[in-house]
């Protein structure tokens, strides 16, 4: 029986190709339309050492990682040990490994690998009598899967051939020859294959993209022309990207000295006129937090994507976490009003970050996009037709307001027009002291009062304006699952493989995080009859964050939470919604 | 705009409402009134002009002018001022503030301003303490000094501001003193006139934490830098300015070179190669693959 969705997973050393081979097929998928996410894992040496790549590939649409590999190819089995832990081997898979590895497999521990079938395969020995090089062994293998597992061999031979083009005309011939050998090789050992061979309509050819590139584009859709950052894991790729195309589109990037002067660059080049970002993670929000408090109290939009990754501190560069939320919410000296929104997915990231620009200039507030590792650093399929987002610009002075201009004029929204360098008789000066209408510094207590009730106004503007949210799952359920970010793709699916067995369960993802989108989520509450909450971060930021706007029902809430490093698998999520259903007894725990 | 249409722009018309609050007798006047001086010298454009600064009592500078101003955090007025410039390279961008502010808490900024020739004019008030904080030790502070923060004396020497941003890549390098009204005038004049970076260090003394007699002392110290000084040489830039017991005042430091704006305004055009910018669909379809 042929299957409509497999996990492949390829683990090797630094000069494997391991990389290049995830990617072929993650873009021989996207070439035929196949649903497509591909996850990078490495060991901590920057060059070499040990790497992973897996790839899930289905003809249906996809929204986790895959908590089981299907399909494990092995090039070294010490460097296996190293991701032990973070590759699951399903029931029954297939375990390609080096036939002549010289650290034999049971000479280590393979912790949860067992009913699998162990197929060995020569593949250094085909890489050197078919290409005349090891060099080749990746597109051997790659041969070799196409072949077993019936993956679009054609794009994976275009994707070869565009790989050597540039190089040597010999070094094309030696890798499609190696190719040749691997599908060859394959049909002596079809038998292994049986039930995991993919079963696919071809369709039109898919985007391949990062929530990190999404962002990038985002930001230029929105209009974006200045951007300046400091390189971080996990954010780089959008300074990276935006290096090349932010020239492209005529406007200008500069990579500053700190994250101090990230922001400060921001707000100076939005105060100019021009909409402006920065991009970072979590130690450099730290950075950023005292200049936070001045985009706040100068009314100056600006938009920061902070990409979450594992901490405190160094903590976890290259590993998802959820533990950024309250530094996000609530890092600032003073009341220092600001929007968080929080992408679900990849292509979340497009119209976060649209939106994000949309709010700050609307608003004339920091927005901070809170993406994280997973999101941001995975490749997944998108169709072109969903990436599109209105976009709206800042409230300018009439010539009637130029007249008497008042730059921070007390509304009954609180939003005051904002004039920019250029605009005659739109002169004011601006301040991180408090400050009344026409700007001038002053430390009266009622002017600061009503100064800051006038700045959080703004706040109810984007919170009845703006509703994002995502909700999944059976009208009515006995248990609701309330989680965020990325989180979404695990639940999302656990959810429907649920409802698929006739339960009810449900799952409200908010994409609004602050203000808090009090309505949506007492309209959902009022749906479901238990509650789990369900969140990588090990205090619960997410959890006692709803709690302080939320009464969540009382006995009948429970609380999944854990340190990332991992991401939340659709298996543990459908262990806590099983606990749930059936256990009555653990109500009121938080379950670990 | 031909020049024959427009109304002269006196000094007076670029000051604003506010009066300002620093104490009377404070060298930061001095600065503010050159300040206003030579913008009429240039007949600089108030709405084309920001000035940015850091916190302190001479950052409460920009307040004082009728331009955009912006008076943000301690030690950011160089990044806030690197965002005006690079989002609008026509304006005329100036930054301004203490030794602390710019030397200490945002040094790092300095640094990166002087190598990036970010065309922005920065005047540094050098009062050699900490002003607004009430009295502590600056990294400008001669060693030994007693200070609020220094009790038993200041046991570190302190930096020479123009020494270090001739050294780390500023083109335009001046040293004034806030009780020399013409003097400073025209180093103001020439600073924001010139293309790059342009660093002056203002000596403005603070009477309050610092005495009285400082404008006396400084006064007697000035020393106008000789006819024949060429500022292209950097060699004769640095000796000047490490001269001993004198105040050298003048251009030290002044040669042409691409600014930042140039640079990347260069980039920009290669990247563009005369074609419009590319639309959003045409960027993400990028993303198929490659074959
Ligand atoms: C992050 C931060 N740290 C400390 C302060 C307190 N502070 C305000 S101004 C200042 C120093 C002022 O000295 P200087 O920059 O030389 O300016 P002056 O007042 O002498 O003109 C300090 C330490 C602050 N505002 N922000
Ligand atoms: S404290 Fe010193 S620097 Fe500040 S205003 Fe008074 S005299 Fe000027």
């Amino acid at each position: 029986m042929p299957t409509r969705d497999l996990t492949i997973a390829m683990v090797g050393s630094g000069g494997d190709g391991i990389i290049t081979m995830g990617d072929m097929l993650a873009q021989a998928g996207a070439a035929v339309g196949l649903h497509v996410m591909k996850v990078e894992a490495y060991g901590p040496q920057i060059r070499g050492g040990e790497s992973s790549c897996t790839v899930r590939i289905s003809a249906d649409p996809i929204f986790a990682q895959g908590d089981q590999v299907q399909v494990l190819v092995v090039f070294n089995w010490a460097d296996f040990a190293q991701f032990r832990s973070e590759i699951v081997t399903a029931l029954d898979a297939v375990v390609l490994y080096e036939a002549t590895d010289e650290t034999p497999r049971e000479s280590i521990d393979l912790g949860s690998i067992e009913s699998v079938r162990w197929v060995p395969v020569p593949f250094i020995e085909l890489a050197k009598t078919s290409a005349g090089t090891t060099l080749a062994k990746n597109i051997v293998t790659l041969g070799i899967l196409g072949e077993l597992f019936n993956l679009p061999k054609e794009p994976v031979e275009r994707a070869i051939r565009g790989k050597f083009t540039k190089k040597k005309a010999e070094v094309l011939e030696a890798n499609l020859k190696g190719y040749v050998a691997g599908i060859e090789y394959a049909k002596t050992i079809e038998e292994h294959a049986s039930g995991k061979r993919l079963q696919y309509t071809p369709g039109e050819p898919m985007l391949l993209m990062s929530g990190n590139e999404l962002s990038a584009v985002a930001a230029l859709h929105a209009g974006c022309r200045f951007f300046a950052g400091y390189p971080i894991t996990p954010s780089s790729e959008v300074l990276h990207f935006l290096s090349q195309w932010m020239p492209k589109v005529g406007g200008y990037l500069v990579q500053t000295e700190d994250e101090l002067a990230a922001i400060g660059a921001v707000i100076g080049g939005s105060f100019a006129g021009v909409k402006s970002m920065t991009a970072t993670s979590g130690p450099g929000l730290a950075l950023m937090t005292e200049m936070l408090g001045l985009a706040a109290m100068a009314e100056v939009p600006a938009v920061i994507i902070d990409v979450q990754r594992g901490g405190p501190s160094t903590g976890l560069p290259t590993k998802s976490e959820q533990s950024d939320l309250w530094q996000a919410l609530w890092g600032s000296h003073g009341d220092a009003p600001r929007v968080v929104l929080a992408p679900a997915d990849v292509e979340d990231c497009f119209h976060a970050t649209v939106a994000a620009f949309n709010i700050a200039e609307e608003a004339q507030m920091p927005v901070i996009v809170l993406s994280d590792q997973f999101i941001a650093q995975r490749r997944e399929t998108l169709s072109m037709l969903t990436l599109d987002h209105e976009v709206v610009g800042r409230q300018v002075p009439s010539a009637g307001d130029l007249r008497e201009y008042k730059r921070y004029k007390d509304t009954r929204s609180g939003i005051s027009p904002m004039s920019w360098p250029g605009m005659k008789g739109g002169e004011y000066q601006t301040n991180g002291l408090e400050h009344g209408e026409d700007g001038t510094p002053s430390s009266m207590h009622i002017l600061h009062e009503k100064m800051n009730a006038k700045r959080y106004r703004k706040l109810r503007l984007v919170r009845d304006k703006y509703s994002f949210y995502r909700r999944y799952g059976t009208e009515r359920a006995d248990v609701g699952i309330i989680c965020w970010g990325s989180s979404k793709g695990p639940v999302k699916e656990a959810v429907m493989r649920a409802n698929g067995r006739g339960e009810k369960v449900s799952a409200f993802v908010p994409q609004l995080l602050y203000p808090f989108p009090y309505h949506e989520f007492t309209e959902y509450l009022k749906t479901v009859d238990n509650v789990i909450v369900m969140e990588l971060s090990y205090s619960a930021q997410f959890y006692k964050y709803l709690r302080t706007f939320l009464d969540l029902p009382e006995a009948r809430t429970f609380v999944f939470k854990r340190s990332g490093g991992r991401n939340l698998t659709v298996g543990e999520v459908e262990d806590k919604i099983r606990k749930v259903l059936d256990m009555s007894a653990l109500r009121g725990e938080v379950l670990v | 705009m031909s020049a024959s249409t427009r109304v002269e722009i006196k000094p007076g018309a670029y000051k604003s409402d506010l009066k300002p609050v620093w104490c009377p007798g404070c060298g930061d006047f001095g600065v503010l009134n050159a300040l206003y001086r030579a913008m009429a010298n240039l007949q600089i454009e108030p709405w084309n002009t920001v000035i940015l600064s850091g916190i302190g009592c001479s950052s409460r500078l920009p307040g004082y002018v009728h331009t955009y101003g912006f008076n943000g955090v301690h030690g950011r007025a160089l990044t806030l001022a690197t965002g005006v410039k690079m989002a609008r390279p026509e304006l005329t961008v100036i930054a301004v503030g203490g030794d602390g502010d710019g030397l200490a808490i945002g040094g790092n900024h300095l640094i990166h301003a002087c190598r990036r020739n970010l065309d922005v004019t920065y005047i540094l008030m050098d009062n050699e303490i900490y002003g607004l904080t009430k009295g502590q030790v600056a990294p400008t502070t001669p060693t030994g000094d007693k200070t609020k923060s220094t009790y038993w004396g200041n046991p570190e020497p302190a930096v020479d501001p123009c020494e270090l941003a001739i050294s780390t890549g500023a083109t335009w390098v001046g040293r004034g003193f806030s009780g020399d009204m013409k003097g400073l005038t025209e180093l103001i004049t020439g600073a924001i006139d010139h293309s790059g970076f342009s660093f002056l260090n203002c000596m403005s003394p603070c009477v309050t934490w610092r005495g009285d007699d400082e404008f006396k002392r400084l006064k007697a110290m000035q020393k106008p830098l000789p006819e024949d000084h060429d500022p292209s040489r950097r060699a004769n830039a640095i000796a000047y300015t490490r001269e001993k017991d004198v105040l050298t005042t003048g251009v030290l430091y002044k040669v042409e070179a691409p600014t930042m704006v140039d640079r990347v305004e260069a980039i920009k055009q290669q990247a563009m190669g005369g074609k419009p910018a590319p639309s959003t669909k045409e960027i993400l379809s990028t993303f198929y693959p490659k074959f």
